[in-house]
């Protein structure tokens, strides 16, 4: 067994809560990540990941490896910082993994930002092994993206599982309708 | 250059974040886990970041006591102090089991759904807002963690008969 190394890993937090905010910084920097800057809501950590990619240094922030974001959020709540990464024409890397934090149990919201693109759900209230798994499973275990003409994210498909009656699926890998891009 | 009548693309990338987090020649088979012991001192410091939440939380309470009086006082813009209420609620409601005041999470919830779009807006209503806002100041006051045990299940059971006993008053 490794130990893991979060000491290069940059994170985003998303949070309008002061009092959430600094627990979650606290608890991913504990975590090992050096590199933790917070913002209010979702359309500072816009300006903030466009200064990050224009202006690095003035930024304070090489890149923005994660982002960190609770949903409930006013103006530019999470769902909407989670469209502008994925889908804006000023985002420049829509692969960028978004963990959603969320009081919002519910299977309709859960759905919604599903379709959006969502990497990780984290459900509040949360625990330190709970940032700590999601954080885990985003570095170790990412999916491979999917582009459809109704959906652009992380590949909803966690895991294979053999099919055991017809195979239904409209395309394989191997359909002339399917590209694989290396990026 | 795509392919022509592709329907789907897959892409794939480079797990740079894994090269970040544990080197360039880690075996593909290795487990890779947080250390225990950073685990629970990341849960101490937590806890310990925790005990704050009582103080910090009451403010956020005298705030939705705040909201109430306006509501009491100002019957045409209650709608908007409902939303307020209700948005407060949906906050709190996800942070009081963080920081084992699983109370607050349970009476911000039912505050929550009491104060949802089209759950009604009568001077019941705001009575009910007030019963809640009254059981959650004791949970904080009181210090009452957890479930709170007899003394919990009694602060429930007088919400509950003041949801019901303005319920009917309809």
């Amino acid at each position: 067994m490794s130990g893991i190394d979060l000491s290069r890993i940059s994170v985003l937090v998303v949070e309008d809560s002061p009092f959430i905010r600094s627990l979650l910084v606290n608890s991913i920097r504990i975590l090992g990540v050096q590199s933790v800057r917070s913002v209010d809501d979702g359309s500072e950590a816009i300006e903030f990941i466009k200064l990050v990619e224009e202006n690095p240094m003035k930024a304070g922030m090489m890149s923005v490896d994660i982002i960190v974001c609770d949903w409930e959020m006013s103006p530019v709540n999470g769902l909407m910082l989670l469209r502008w990464i994925r889908r804006h024409k000023d985002s420049k890397d829509r692969f960028k993994p978004f963990v959603m934090l969320t009081g919002y149990s519910e299977p309709k919201r859960v759905h919604e930002a599903r379709e959006m693109g969502v990497t990780e759900f984290m459900s509040k209230p949360f625990s330190v092994n709970s940032i700590a798994d999601k954080l885990q499973s985003v570095i170790f275990k990412p999916r491979q993206f999917v582009h459809t003409n109704s959906y652009f994210g992380p590949d909803r498909r966690r895991q294979e599982i053999p099919i055991s009656g017809d195979d239904r699926r409209v395309y394989t890998y191997d359909s002339p309708e399917v590209e694989i891009v290396n990026v | 250059m795509s392919k022509p009548g592709v329907k789907v693309r897959f892409y794939r990338s480079k797990n740079k974040l894994k090269e970040k987090s544990a080197g360039l020649g880690l075996d593909a088979n290795a487990v890779i886990e947080f250390d225990e012991g950073l685990l629970s001192e990341a849960e101490e410091a937590l806890n310990e970041m925790s005990e704050e939440y009582p103080d910090w939380v009451m403010t956020i309470i005298d705030e939705l006591f705040e909201v109430h009086r306006r509501c009491v006082d100002d019957e045409v813009g209650r709608k908007g102090y409902f939303e307020r209420i209700n948005s407060i609620a949906h906050d709190m409601k996800g942070q009081g089991g963080t920081f084992g005041y699983q109370l607050i999470t349970d009476f911000a919830e039912g505050l929550y759904n009491f104060t949802a779009a089209g759950a009604g807006l009568s001077d019941s209503h705001v009575e009910i807002i007030k019963a809640h806002l009254d059981a959650m100041r004791v949970v904080i006051r009181e210090r009452i963690e957890g479930d709170g045990g007899d003394i919990g299940a009694e602060i429930k059971k007088g919400l509950e008969l003041s949801v019901q006993k303005f319920s009917n008053k309809k």
